[in-house]
C-alpha cells in the first residue's frame, strides 16, 4: 500500500517537473536551478530544428560536410581540414546563400561516429568516403538517391562499369558520386633491398609484376641482412584491404567469387597463402602484426623499422613523403606478388554521398556542392590531384605528366579485381577478418579452420544484411 | 486507527520530502530509469538501422550460443578474478605498510598510487601503448637489455600476454581508491584492542587476523564490490589498446556490446547483452554481500 | 608497542618503493615524452630525459582545438559537479532526516541503481538524448551523469550528522523548510560538498565511454576523447600524443594534489563508516 502510494507520488512529481513547473510553491526556489538548465538544454535542442524553416523560404542554407583525411594538405604539418576549408571558401564565394560547415573525422573512430550520428539524427549532409561504408548506408535507406547526377555525359566519360557499379546499391540506383580512384599496392624500401642485395628479386620493368617465389627470396635476403619484414597487421580493421589483397594474391585466391555473391577465400590458394604467411612469421621473415593496424604498419615502414609494407597507395606515398625523406628512405611501389605473376588489385574509389536528413533544400545544395568539388573547371582537377590518385573522368586526362611513379600507379588499373566492398554485410565481414588473421598468426587454429570459419561467418553476414 | 492520526503530519512531511527529492528523481527517472526500461524492451527486438522487429528471446538465445560472446565472458571473468584479489592484496599491503607512517610519507604514497586514477584512463592507456609497443616501446628494450627475453614480444598482440598486459593497466588504475579506504579504516581500528592483544603475547600475524581483519571486512566488501563492477566494465583499455584482439583474446563483454552496437549496428542484440551484464553484476554483488557480509554489521 | 626493523620490513619497504616507481613512471613518461621529437620517441635505448626538448608537439597539438577540448572538459565537469551537489544535497537531506512514505523503497532503488553499470544503458540513453535533441552537445554528458545516484547516497551519509534537535528547534522558531535547508542544513553538510564536488569532477573527467558515444564534432570533444582521437590520427607519433595526454592529465593531477584531503574524505565517506 505504502509502496504504491510512494510510487504514485514519485510519478506525479516527475510529471510536474517534466512539465516544467517546479512543483509546489515551497519548492519553486530550490528546483529553479535544474529546471533552468533543462530549459537551456531544450532551447539548444530546438535550435537546429528551427533553422530548417528559413532555408525553405530561400534564406541561407547551411549544410555540413564530414571528411575523412583523403585530401592531402599542403604539408604534413598543415592541420586536417585546411584544404577542405579552401574548397568551401571557393564554393561559398560562388554561392553566397550557402554555408558549408566542415567536420574532419579519422578512419579509426570516424565510422563509429557516423553510425552514432545516424542513430542520433545528427549526421552530416555530405560525406566524403568510399563505397564500402557508403553503400551499406544506402542499403539501410539512409542516403539520398543521386541518379540525377549521373548524366549520360558523365557515365560515358567515366566509361568503367566496374567502377560505376561500385557506386550503386542493390536497388540499381547510384548513391555515391565518385571523384577519383587508384589501386592499393605495396612498397619496399630501396635502401634496405640494396643493402640486403635483394634488388634483383623485384622487377622494375613495365608494370613491375613479380612472383611469390621472388618475393620469398627477397624475404630470405632481408632477414639474413637483419631487416624486419612488414608486419602482418591485424589489430583492427584499419587498412585491412591491403593485407587482404596480399593474402589473396600470393597464391591466386579471391576474397569473393566473380559475381560478388559469396566469399571464396577458403579455396586452395587462400589456405595455402595463410599457411605460408604463418610460416614466414614463424621464420621471422615477417612480423606478427596482432598489435598493429594498417596505419601503424605504414608508420613502421616510413620510420625504417620494417623493410616493406603491404599497405601503399599514391595517396599514402604523398602523405608520407616528408617522413620518408627525413629518414632517408626511398619507397618503391610494387604490385602484390602472385604465383602466376598477374596481380589482382583491390582499389579505392573516393566519392561523396548525401545523407537523407529529410530536407530537400539541403539535399539540393549538397548536390550542388558535390558537383562543384568534382566538376568545377578549376577545382575539379585540383581536387583530384589532392586525393593523389587518378580522376574517374577520362576527360581530365593525365594530371601527373612526367611523374614516373604515378605512371606506374596508373598502369595498375588494368589489374582491377571484382569490387566486393559493396557486398551486403561488408562492414560485418570486416569485423571477422582481423580475428581470423590473429587466430592464424597466434596458432589458435590451423589456417584451414580459421579461413573456413571466416568464410562461414562472412557468408552469414550477407544473409544477415538482407 | 492510528493511521489517521499521524497521517496528517506524515503526509505533510511526505509532500515536503518529495518536493526536495523532485530534481533528483527527475534526473534519475529520465536518465537512468527510462533508458533502463528502453534497454530491456528493445532487447526483445531485432533492432538495427532498418527498424525493429519483435523476436522474443532470440537475442538472448543467440547470445548464449555466440562463441565470441562466450569468449568475452571468459575474458571478463578472468579480468575480474585476476584484478579483484590482486587489488585487495596490493591495497592491503600498501595500506598496512604506510598507515602508521608519518602523515607526509603516508600522503606521499597515497598520491603515488592514486596518480594513475587522476591521470585519467585515456592518458594512462596511450602511454602504456607506447611502453608496450613491440618495436619502439621501452618494455621490450628493457627486458632485452637485461637478457630476460631474446625476441621482441607483441605484448598486446600475443595471445599469451595480451590479457595480462591489460590486467596490469587495469590494476594500476584501480588500486588507488582501495588504498585510501584501507588506510582510513586501518586508522579506525581501536588501538587498545591491538595493544591488549600484544600484551597477551599475540604476534603480528595473529593481531592482523584476529583483530584488524574483522574490522576491515566492511571496507573489504566495499572494495571487492567496486573492483568487481569496475573490472566488469573494462572498456576503454580494450578499445584503445587491442580492439579486442588477438582473436578475441581481450574482448570483454562491454567491448563486444560496443562492437555490436556501433560496428555491426545490432542495437537490440547489444541491449540484450547490457541486460545480461547488469543481471550478472547485480547477482555477483548480491552474492558478495551475502558471503562476505554474513559476519559484517554493515 | 616497539616496532623492530626486521628484514621482512626492509624487503616490504623495498618492494613498496619499486611499486611506487612503476606507478609514477607512466606519468613521468607522459611528461617527458611530450617534449621529445618524433625521432627521439622511437629511439632505443630511450632518452630517459629529453636532451633536446622541443615544443614541436605542442605546436602540432594546438593545430587541433585542444584548448577548446580542455574547456569542454572543464565546463562539463563543473556544471555536472554543480548540479549534482545541489540536487544530491537536497535529496540526501530528506532521505536522512525526514520520515515519509516510500522512503525505504526509494532509498533501496537508489542503492540498487548505483550497482548498475551505467554503460549497459548507454545505447538507449544515446537514443533518448538524441530524441531530446542534445546529442553531440555537452548536455548529453552532463544531464545523464546528474541522474547517477551516488551523490544522493554520499550526501545522505553526510546529512546523518545533522543534529535532529537543531532541525526541531528551527521548526519551533517557525522557520520554513527552505530556510531550514539553506541556513541549517547547508552549513553542516558543507564538507560533504567538497568531497562530492571533487569526486564528481574526477569521475566525469574520466568517463570516456559516455563521451565517446555522445560526442561527434571535433570542436565538441572533451580532452580525453581528443587525446584518443589524436592517438588514432597520429598512431605512432608518440610525442604529439603525449603532449595531449599531458594536457589532459596535468590539470586534474594539480587539482588532486591541491585538494587531496577532500578526495580522501570523499572516497572514505562513501564507504567507511565514520
Amino acid at each position: 500500500m505504502r509502496k504504491i502510494l510512494s510510487l504514485g507520488l514519485a510519478a506525479a512529481l516527475l510529471t510536474t517537473t517534466l512539465a516544467g513547473c517546479g512543483g509546489g510553491s515551497g519548492t519553486a526556489e530550490t528546483t529553479a536551478a535544474p529546471a533552468a538548465t533543462t530549459a537551456a538544454a531544450e532551447t539548444k535542442a530546438a535550435a537546429p530544428a528551427e533553422t530548417k524553416a528559413p532555408e525553405a523560404s530561400g534564406g541561407a542554407v547551411e549544410i555540413t560536410w564530414w571528411a575523412f583525411p583523403t585530401f592531402a594538405q599542403d604539408s604534413a604539418d598543415t592541420p586536417a581540414g585546411t584544404y577542405e576549408a579552401e574548397i568551401i571558401a571557393a564554393f561559398e564565394a560562388k554561392n553566397p546563400d550557402v554555408k558549408v560547415k566542415l567536420e574532419t573525422i579519422d578512419f579509426t573512430s570516424g565510422p563509429e561516429k557516423i553510425t552514432a550520428a545516424i542513430e542520433a539524427g545528427t549526421v552530416c549532409d555530405v560525406l566524403f568516403d568510399a563505397p564500402g561504408r557508403i553503400i551499406s548506408y544506402a542499403q539501410n535507406g539512409k542516403l539520398v538517391n543521386l541518379n540525377d547526377m549521373f548524366t549520360d555525359e558523365y557515365v560515358k566519360d567515366v566509361g568503367n562499369d566496374a567502377l560505376l557499379n561500385s557506386c550503386k546499391s542493390d536497388d540499381g540506383s547510384y548513391y555515391m558520386y565518385p571523384i577519383s580512384t587508384a589501386a592499393f599496392c605495396m612498397a619496399v624500401s630501396k635502401q634496405a633491398l640494396e643493402d640486403a642485395g635483394a634488388m634483383d628479386c623485384i622487377n622494375m620493368e613495365g608494370d613491375r609484376v613479380w612472383t611469390t617465389e621472388k618475393f620469398e627470396e627477397m624475404l630470405g635476403k632481408l632477414s639474413a641482412a637483419g631487416y624486419n619484414g612488414a608486419t602482418v597487421y591485424c589489430s583492427g580493421q584499419g587498412g585491412d584491404q591491403g593485407i587482404r589483397a596480399f593474402v589473396t594474391n600470393i597464391y591466386d585466391s579471391q576474397v569473393t567469387n566473380d559475381e560478388v555473391t559469396e566469399y571464396t577465400l577458403n579455396d586452395e590458394g587462400g589456405i595455402k597463402a595463410l599457411t605460408k604467411i604463418k610460416e614466414w612469421v614463424d621464420a621471422g621473415y615477417m612480423l606478427n602484426g596482432s598489435a598493429y593496424n594498417g596505419g601503424e604498419d605504414v608508420d613502421q615502414f616510413v620510420a625504417g623499422n620494417t623493410a616493406f609494407t603491404t599497405l601503399w597507395s599514391p595517396g599514402l606515398a604523398s602523405q608520407r613523403a616528408d617522413t620518408l625523406a627525413e629518414n632517408g628512405i626511398e619507397a618503391i611501389a610494387l604490385p602484390f606478388p602472385s604465383e602466376d605473376g598477374v596481380p589482382e588489385m583491390e582499389y579505392l574509389v573516393n566519392g561523396f554521398c548525401i545523407f537523407d536528413n529529410g530536407d530537400a533544400a539541403r539535399a539540393e545544395v549538397s548536390k550542388k556542392f558535390i558537383d562543384f568539388i568534382c566538376n568545377d573547371e578549376e577545382w575539379g582537377p585540383k581536387n583530384v590531384v589532392r586525393t593523389s590518385v587518378f580522376p574517374v573522368r577520362q576527360s581530365m586526362g593525365d594530371l601527373y605528366p612526367g611523374e614516373a611513379e604515378m605512371q606506374f600507379y596508373a598502369s595498375l588499373t588494368k589489374y582491377y579485381s571484382p569490387y566486393y566492398n559493396t557486398i551486403k554485410g561488408f562492414a560485418e565481414m570486416r569485423t571477422y577478418w582481423f580475428p581470423m588473421l590473429q587466430a592464424v598468426l597466434n596458432g589458435d587454429s590451423t589456417p584451414e579452420d580459421a579461413v573456413n570459419d571466416f568464410v562461414t561467418k562472412a557468408n552469414q553476414s550477407i544473409v544477415n544484411a538482407q | 486507527m492510528k493511521q489517521s492520526k499521524f497521517n496528517k503530519i506524515r503526509m505533510r512531511e511526505t509532500l515536503v520530502s518529495y518536493a526536495f527529492l523532485a530534481p533528483a528523481l527527475f534526473f534519475f527517472c529520465t536518465f537512468v530509469l527510462v533508458p533502463m526500461i528502453m534497454g530491456v524492451v528493445t532487447s526483445f527486438f531485432r533492432y538495427n538501422m532498418k527498424g525493429m522487429t519483435f523476436i522474443g528471446f532470440d537475442n538472448y538465445v543467440n547470445m548464449f550460443k555466440d562463441q565470441v560472446w562466450q569468449k568475452s565472458l571468459v575474458n571478463t571473468v578472468i579480468l575480474v578474478l585476476g584484478s579483484v584479489p590482486i587489488t585487495v592484496m596490493f591495497a592491503l599491503f600498501v595500506a598496512a605498510l604506510t598507515y602508521e607512517k608519518n602523515p607526509i610519507t603516508r600522503s606521499f604514497f597515497r598520491c603515488v598510487f592514486f596518480l594513475p586514477v587522476v591521470t585519467g584512463t585515456v592518458a594512462v592507456t596511450v602511454v602504456w601503448k607506447w611502453i608496450y609497443d613491440p618495436l619502439n616501446g621501452i618494455l621490450n628494450w628493457l627486458l632485452k637489455s637485461m637478457n630476460i627475453i631474446q625476441k621482441n614480444i607483441m605484448w598486446t598482440g600475443d595471445k599469451k600476454f595480451a590479457l595480462w598486459a591489460i590486467l596490469i593497466i587495469l590494476i594500476t588504475t584501480s588500486v588507488g581508491q582501495p588504498i585510501i579506504l584501507y588506510i582510513a579504516s586501518l586508522g579506525n581500528v581501536p588501538k587498545d584492542y591491538v595493544e591488549a592483544a600484544a600484551v597477551d603475547g599475540a604476534n603480528d600475524l595473529q593481531i592482523f587476523w584476529k583483530i584488524k581483519w574483522p574490522s576491515l571486512l566492511p571496507t573489504t566488501l566495499y572494495i571487492v564490490v567496486i573492483t568487481t563492477i569496475n573490472s566488469f566494465q573494462c572498456f576503454s583499455l580494450i578499445q584503445l589498446l587491442t580492439s579486442g584482439g588477438p582473436n578475441y583474446r581481450t574482448t570483454t563483454i562491454m567491448y563486444y556490446l560496443y562492437e555490436n552496437a556501433f560496428k555491426r549496428f545490432e542495437y537490440g542484440y547489444a541491449n540484450a547483452m547490457g541486460v545480461v551484464l547488469a543481471l550478472m553484476i547485480g547477482l555477483i554483488s548480491f552474492i558478495q554481500f551475502k558471503a562476505l557480509g554474513s559476519d559484517v554489521e554493515y | 608497542m616497539k616496532k623492530k626493523t626486521s628484514i621482512l620490513d626492509m624487503i616490504s619497504m623495498a618492494l613498496l618503493l619499486v611499486l611506487s616507481f612503476i606507478f609514477i613512471f607512466p606519468f613521468y613518461w607522459i611528461l617527458t615524452g611530450a617534449f621529445k621529437s618524433q625521432k627521439v620517441t622511437v629511439k632505443l635505448p630511450p632518452e630517459w630525459f629529453p636532451l633536446n626538448p622541443t615544443l614541436e608537439n605542442f605546436r602540432k597539438l594546438m593545430q587541433n582545438p585542444a584548448l577548446q577540448w580542455l574547456w569542454n572538459s572543464v565546463f562539463i565537469c563543473a556544471v555536472t559537479m554543480l548540479i549534482v551537489c545541489v540536487v544530491s544535497s537536497m535529496a540526501g537531506y530528506v532521505l536522512a532526516k525526514k520520515r515519509f512514505y516510500g522512503q525505504a523503497t526509494l532509498f533501496s532503488i537508489f542503492v540498487f541503481a548505483m550497482a548498475l553499470p551505467k554503460q549497459v544503458i548507454l545505447v538507449p540513453l544515446m537514443k533518448l538524448v538524441s530524441f531530446m535533441g542534445i546529442h553531440d552537445t555537452s548536455w548529453a554528458i552532463i544531464l545523464p551523469l546528474c541522474g547517477w545516484p551516488f551523490g544522493v547516497f554520499l550526501m545522505k551519509q553526510f546529512s546523518e550528522n545533522i543534529p535532529t534537535e537543531l532541525l526541531e528547534a528551527a521548526k519551533i522558531d517557525g522557520s520554513g523548510e527552505i530556510l531550514t535547508f539553506s541556513n541549517i542544513v547547508m552549513p553542516i553538510v558543507k564538507p560533504g560538498f567538497g568531497a562530492l564536488a571533487i569526486f564528481t569532477f574526477i569521475n566525469t573527467w574520466n568517463d570516456y565511454f559516455m563521451q565517446l558515444v555522445m560526442l561527434n564534432s571535433r570542436s565538441k570533444l572533451t580532452i580525453s576523447l581528443g587525446v584518443a582521437t589524436l592517438q588514432q590520427e597520429f598512431s605512432t607519433n608518440y610525442g604529439v600524443i603525449m603532449a595531449g595526454a599531458a594536457m589532459a592529465a596535468v590539470p586534474i593531477v594539480a587539482v588532486f594534489l591541491m585538494f587531496q584531503n577532500y578526495f580522501t574524505q570523499g572516497i572514505t565517506m562513501g564507504a567507511v563508516k565514520g
